[in-house]
């Protein structure tokens, strides 16, 4: 396989009659994003009502539709206008996705929390591993294996949203998909450590990376720590009831925005702000009803926009290495799962449910998409066949997640109710 | 069908279950949790024994056979320490309480198994609504006579339990003003209350047979009446107690009840009688409404006492019993809660602090889970 024969990043946007007719461009881009999410919720609703097709899946694909895969009626630089709402809507579910985790059961249950650090890293053995055999540099595939290892913390909490569930399988799901995104943040800190290996000054380079990923690690843990401690203070009873959760996302938003320009991680950050929350005021904090119809909104608005960056270029020649990818990265999470599934309280079927709902990826956007959406310049000299392949896979894993989640949570486990109360 | 023969079992031996809730350690709502638990409490070391319940959202613990209030302590802290370790381990709370603050029956899943799936059939939205939790007290008996004129004599104590027990002040997330609501569910079943004025158990086995012939009943587990007797233990079960928040409570509950039986037998102090049942429903509403400042008739006297006075006094007519049969302490202890309150009181007085319901059900977990 030549990598160089793989366009990339393609943006061959057709300007198609579909444009000129609809007049959509030339109007206002923003409006034309309103008018694929209008759009989006009506395919979404009829899509789930004939097919019970997630509204996620619905919402991504008419996004998928309208951008650079499908018709064109948007590029990724139409986002552009959106970005802070889109930003908004990740940091409010990934703080949401900290306030629900119990750092404590890491401690009760420490074959839960060895299952949940080996299930990334199985992963990531094993996609790096399967890549490397079909020829890729291995350098490269390592770094795509690390991003691999994650499971999308987005696509995890939106579906629990939708679901309802209630059990176990749910809650080791956002348990692990929040250390595997952190810990394969931090592996991604270390790249370039990787990739400038033997060349000159390497050695100073190395206390330089090695401060940085540092300073990235306990700097977000400091933000997160400080955003927690406001979220309580502005929490606290004689405020009014209703400009506590405009306060709640506020500084939610404030405190994404300072660690994304101070170059820190907003996932861990928030991650760590929303246990902070949850620690200090307890059932004081409520995140998810306080967002109501606004929450949902941002949802929609997440997810087309997750669709319209949707690339599925150079899938002809890059296939083996994409399918490689999906089938290691369910095996490695399969076996280290059903490896600790008995000693951490799991069973069989549990355990194959678990497996099935940590496969949506797109671990990379939430990742990287805060400060733009130029996923590349955070792996400078990665193989870019190999990182074309990667986002294929993430394409297809995005893509169905909210079905695996679903047959996982539901199908297999029995956690969620038949028919969700209402969907996101 | 025929009644089965009484087994024969020592006098005043004493078993106790409970039921408990299985929480969401999130929202502190209930949670279908209960086949994880049993999973990971399979095989455990201890003599005690934990089984299913009705719902997903609880489990049944019970003792092994005790005889005084030491040991039967010392089984209950270590089977409150091994599921609060397996609960941990699963990230689940676990809580007494006759009923769960704010729970919806609706969202109630029943336990997959041919009786609880015959339970919800026959009884339909009933049996969901039968999500709460009580505290059952097995004391052995020698023979069906006697554990037939235990049963009746031991009625007119029934709102003592009721009244000290009591621990269910919510319902679906509101204060109901009942001490214990819990039986308010119980009440509903057709086959609750009091079971029939019979002394004897061939008797007993006449109004069974007739009863089965009916086809109403098919087994003695369709009775849910306030104490039943059980043949194939060997006891009388006293069910008319909610789980209390902590297991030092169920304990002393349980060995009130043993003193107190010890006290009938022996002393006999008068004979059960039909009438007894005169005021029966009357106190036994008291109890569950006002808790120990409810007033309850003497049947035979036809005077009103308070409950806690009622129950002061007993505790001192059954002291020298309790001393024989090592409880003097489970019997101080209660003592003391009458003046404290009971576990209805604590809740309510977390709730009038300001917590929200769902910082009630968490702090009354962790009271149970000892931390």
């Amino acid at each position: 396989m030549n990598p160089a024969s793989v366009p990339w990043p393609a943006r061959i946007v057709p300007d198609g009659p579909w444009l000129s007719w609809l007049g959509l461009r030339e109007a206002d881009p923003a409006l034309a994003l309103a008018a694929v999410m209008l759009l989006a919720l009506i395919v979404a609703d009829v899509a789930y009502r004939l097919l019970r097709l997630p509204r996620l899946v619905g919402y991504m694909l008419v996004g998928t539709l309208a951008g650079p895969l499908g018709l064109g009626l948007l590029r990724m630089d139409d986002l552009a206008d959106w970005k802070p709402l889109i930003d908004l809507a990740i940091a409010v579910l990934v703080f949401e996705l900290g306030s629900r985790l119990r750092p404590r059961w890491l401690l009760d249950n420490p074959w839960l929390a060895l299952s949940s650090v080996l299930e990334g890293l199985l992963a990531t053995l094993a996609v790096g591993y399967a890549l490397v055999a079909l020829g890729a540099p291995t350098l490269s595939a390592m770094a795509a294996a690390v991003v691999a290892g994650a499971t999308s913390p987005i696509i995890a909490m939106a579906s629990v949203h939708d679901l309802r569930p209630r059990g176990q399988v749910a809650e080791r799901l956002l348990l692990m998909c929040a250390l595997n995104s952190v810990l394969a943040m931090l592996a991604l800190k270390l790249w370039p450590l990787l990739a400038t290996a033997g060349q000159t000054h390497w050695a100073s380079d190395a206390l330089g990376w090695g401060a940085s990923a540092l300073f990235v690690a306990s700097g977000s843990f400091l933000l997160g720590l400080a955003c927690g401690w406001l979220v309580d203070r502005t929490g606290r009873p004689g405020g009014h009831p209703a400009t506590v959760p405009v306060l709640q996302m506020a500084l939610v938003m404030l405190v994404s925005t300072l660690a994304s320009a101070w170059g820190l991680s907003p996932l861990l950050t928030l991650l760590i702000a929303g246990i902070t929350a949850r620690q200090l005021m307890g059932h004081r904090l409520t995140v998810e009803p306080s967002l109501g119809s606004a929450g949902a909104a941002l949802s929609v608005l997440l997810f087309v926009s997750t669709g319209l960056l949707f690339t599925l270029d150079g899938m002809v020649q890059l296939w083996p290495w994409v399918l490689a990818i999906i089938i290691a990265r369910l095996l490695g999470k399969g076996l280290a799962v059903a490896l600790l599934a008995r000693p951490s309280g799991l069973g069989w079927r549990q355990a194959l449910a678990l497996t099935l709902a940590l496969q949506p990826m797109g671990g990379l956007a939430v990742l990287l998409v805060m400060r733009d959406f130029a996923w590349q310049a955070q792996l400078p000299g990665i193989d870019i066949a190999v990182l074309q392949a990667l986002l294929v896979a993430t394409t297809l894993m995005q893509l169905s997640g909210p079905l695996w989640v679903q047959l996982g949570l539901r199908q297999v486990a029995g956690e969620s109710p038949t028919e969700p109360r209402h969907g996101t | 069908m025929a009644l089965e023969a009484f087994t024969h079992s020592e006098a005043l031996t004493l078993g106790v279950e409970l039921e408990l809730q299985l929480l969401d350690t999130l929202d502190h709502d209930l949670a279908p949790r209960a086949q994880d638990l049993l999973r990971v409490l399979d095989g455990h070391p201890g003599a005690w024994d934990v089984k299913p319940e009705i719902t997903r959202s609880m489990i049944e613990i019970g003792t092994s056979i005790q005889r005084a209030h030491g040991p039967l302590r010392d089984e209950l802290h270590d089977l409150c320490r091994q599921l609060s370790r397996g609960a941990r381990k699963l990230n689940i709370g676990i809580g007494g309480g006759g009923t769960h603050a704010f729970q919806h029956w609706s969202e109630q899943q029943i336990f997959p198994t041919e009786r609880f799936h015959y339970i919800s059939e026959l009884y339909g939205y009933l049996a969901k609504q039968f999500t709460v939790f009580g505290q059952h007290v097995h004391v052995g008996v020698p023979s069906g006579d006697d554990a037939l004129w235990l049963l009746h004599a031991l009625s007119r104590y029934v709102p003592h339990f009721i009244a000290l027990s009591a621990s269910s002040p919510f319902v679906q997330g509101v204060d109901t003003g009942f001490h214990s609501a819990r039986l308010n569910s119980v009440f509903a079943f057709p086959l609750s209350g009091r079971a029939p004025f019979v002394l004897t158990w061939d008797e007993f086995g006449q109004y069974f047979e007739k009863m089965t012939s009916t086809g109403v009943v098919q087994s003695m587990k369709d009775f849910y009446w306030d104490i039943r007797p059980k043949p194939e233990f060997g006891t009388i079960e006293l069910r008319v107690c909610d789980t209390p928040l902590t297991v030092d409570k169920a304990a002393a509950l349980a060995c009130y009840l043993q003193s107190l039986c010890r006290h009938l037998r022996e002393e006999r102090p008068f004979e059960p009688a039909e009438d007894d049942y005169l005021v029966y429903t009357y106190n036994r509403f008291q109890a569950c409404r006002f808790g120990l400042d409810g007033e309850i008739v003497d049947p035979r006297t036809k005077q009103r006492h308070k409950l806690r006075d009622d129950i002061l006094r007993t505790l001192a007519r059954v002291a020298e019993h309790a001393l024989d049969l090592q409880s003097l302490e489970a019997n101080d202890r209660l003592r003391d809660s009458l003046f404290e309150g009971n576990d209805a009181t604590w809740l309510r007085a977390q709730r009038q602090a300001g917590l929200p319901m769902p910082a009630v059900v968490q702090a009354a977990s962790e009271r149970w889970m000892m931390k």
